[in-house]
């Protein structure tokens, strides 16, 4: 069984179906991206994970069936979440947010905050500054930070570069790869950004239209010229 | 003139009190709870009863009352909030008509006539000349104490911070591992029992009536409005604004014209500047 197991999931919103008869698999220590165009349906997948969308089909985590758990369970079973539009608290400081991250994870706080801090020397620098008046790419490292303070072995970031500056993703990605890297976690991430995707993930899925339609190592997904140009525009 | 300042500041005391557990839930809940002036009614009732028909000491019959407004939050919460989760309008409407039917239950209890709640504490003192009772000197500091340990609280503790996460960003927070409902009930139940604590010290400033949940609901409105946000802080400074605008209208006017300034000063807020004077959504 791999590490994070997704099987048959479809997602609602009402009445509407976002997402459809969608499996995938991620093994520990990958990063994996999942592509696709606006509305695909990509945020959903993530807040399917984290049990934020009513579903159906089953969510395996680290041997374990997620799906139906509360989000509160999911975030304590393991899995971190940076959503794409931040849902930072924006009249708290840096540190307050990031400690609220703690929530669940109170003995690893100082721990957690070192390490956020090392990976991200800005915010120890704004520490105390609120997140309502900071840029998009420090409101960003914040979002990813605080999901780090739930101690997870599993992080899912939505949609990192979006809106970012070119130099500002350079460091998202070095981050996130440290964080595989340095920190041993499993990534999956969301993006547009098909070559972001490509350069930082070793697997990517491709979402279109709330359906999965193609699945491939980067290596394998650049030699096919027809899909390249069908789905990375290239 | 020192005369108003003190009244003032006595009035403006018991105000924060009465308005900051209706603050509470508006900020972690966005829902106006208008059932919330029937906490103060209750909890004036229930002391009334405790202390002056049982006997019970003063200050257990304080605690019984704040108890009682901590159930009557959480079942709130349990029975009408949750099963509407998410339709704010309502449950405003349904708040409006349990604070109609809890009206009601008292008059059916205790009659339709005012009562005469005694003084927490009796006697009075003289401030720079100016008399002040002990009841509302008590008031008073009991208010600025609550309001102090209530900042505390949500400032230094992991359920405070849960409470503004809450407020600023339910799904941020969820992420984080916190069940918003909890903190919700959580919330209610720490509103409940404020008001109650708030009606028990109105009362024995005013006097204990089955439609006196109409006065601090106003106020409490008012509050909220004016200052366009959940704040502590922001509760402190707008229910001073009001609590001096009311001493002022009373000794300088006339005292009919009491409340009309509050609900005037409430119209003149959402024409002109609907946001609120701050204009921020914080705990």
């Amino acid at each position: 069984m791999s590490y994070l197991e997704i099987k048959s999931l479809s997602a609602y919103y009402g009445k509407a179906q976002a997402l459809s008869d969608i499996s995938l698999s991620v093994e520990k220590g990958e990063i994996i991206a999942i592509v696709g165009a606006n509305g695909a349906g990509k945020s959903t997948l993530l807040d399917s994970i984290m049990g934020l969308v009513r579903q159906t089909g089953q969510i395996d985590f680290d041997g374990s069936v997620i799906s139906g758990k509360s989000t509160s369970n999911i975030v304590k079973s393991g899995i971190g979440y940076a959503p794409e539009r931040f849902n930072l608290f924006p009249y708290m400081s840096v540190k307050d947010n990031l400690l609220v991250g703690a929530f669940t994870a109170k003995a690893d706080t100082a721990a957690n905050l070192s390490q956020v801090y090392s990976l991200f020397p800005r915010l120890a620098e704004r520490e105390t500054q609120e997140t309502a008046t900071q840029s998009g790419g420090e409101r960003q490292m914040v979002s990813l930070g605080r999901a780090l303070m739930t101690s997870p072995n599993l992080l899912l970031v939505d949609e990192p570069t979006i809106g970012l500056a070119p130099k500002v993703c350079q460091e998202i990605a070095v981050s996130l790869r440290r964080m595989r890297d340095d920190f041993g976690l499993t990534v999956v991430i969301t993006e547009q950004n098909a070559n972001f995707a490509m350069t930082l993930a070793e697997r990517i899925y491709v979402l279109e239209a709330g359906k999965m339609q193609v699945e491939g190592t980067v290596e394998d997904l650049r030699k096919d010229n027809r899909l390249i140009e069908a789905y990375f525009g290239t | 003139m020192l005369q108003i300042l003190i009244q003032g500041m006595l009035l403006s005391g018991l105000y924060a009190l009465i308005a900051v557990g209706f603050t509470l839930i508006f900020s972690v809940g966005r829902t106006l709870n208008l059932a919330y002036g029937a906490y103060l009614m209750l909890g004036g009732y229930l002391y009334f009863w405790a202390s002056q028909s049982l006997g019970v000491p003063k200050s257990l019959a304080v605690l019984m009352a704040m108890a009682f407004g901590v159930v009557l939050g959480i079942l709130k919460f349990r029975l009408i909030v949750k099963p509407l989760k998410g339709d704010h309008i309502a449950v405003e409407i349904s708040t409006l008509i349990l604070a109609v039917v809890l009206q009601a239950g008292v008059i059916l209890i205790f009659g339709d006539s005012s009562k005469i709640l005694l003084p927490i504490v009796g006697g009075v003192i003289y401030v720079a000349g100016a008399p002040v009772t002990y009841n509302m000197l008590i008031a008073t500091l009991a208010s600025w104490t609550i309001l102090l340990s209530l900042y505390l609280f949500i400032r230094r503790t992991d359920i405070g911070r849960a409470m503004q996460a809450v407020s600023m960003d339910t799904k941020g927070a969820a992420i984080c591992g916190i069940e918003p409902d909890r903190v919700n009930l959580i919330t209610w139940a720490l509103s409940g029992g404020l008001g109650a604590l708030g009606g028990v010290f109105f009362a024995s400033y005013t006097q204990l009536a089955p439609s006196m949940w109409v006065g601090p609901l106003i106020i409490s409105v008012a509050v909220v409005i004016v200052g366009g946000i959940g704040s502590i802080i922001g509760t402190l400074i707008v229910a001073h604004i009001v609590g001096f605008m009311e001493v002022i209208v009373v000794s300088v006017l006339a005292p009919e014209l009491r409340g009309v300034f509050t609900m005037g000063l409430i119209i003149l807020v959402l024409v002109l500047r609907p946001q609120g004077l701050f204009g921020r959504e914080e705990l």
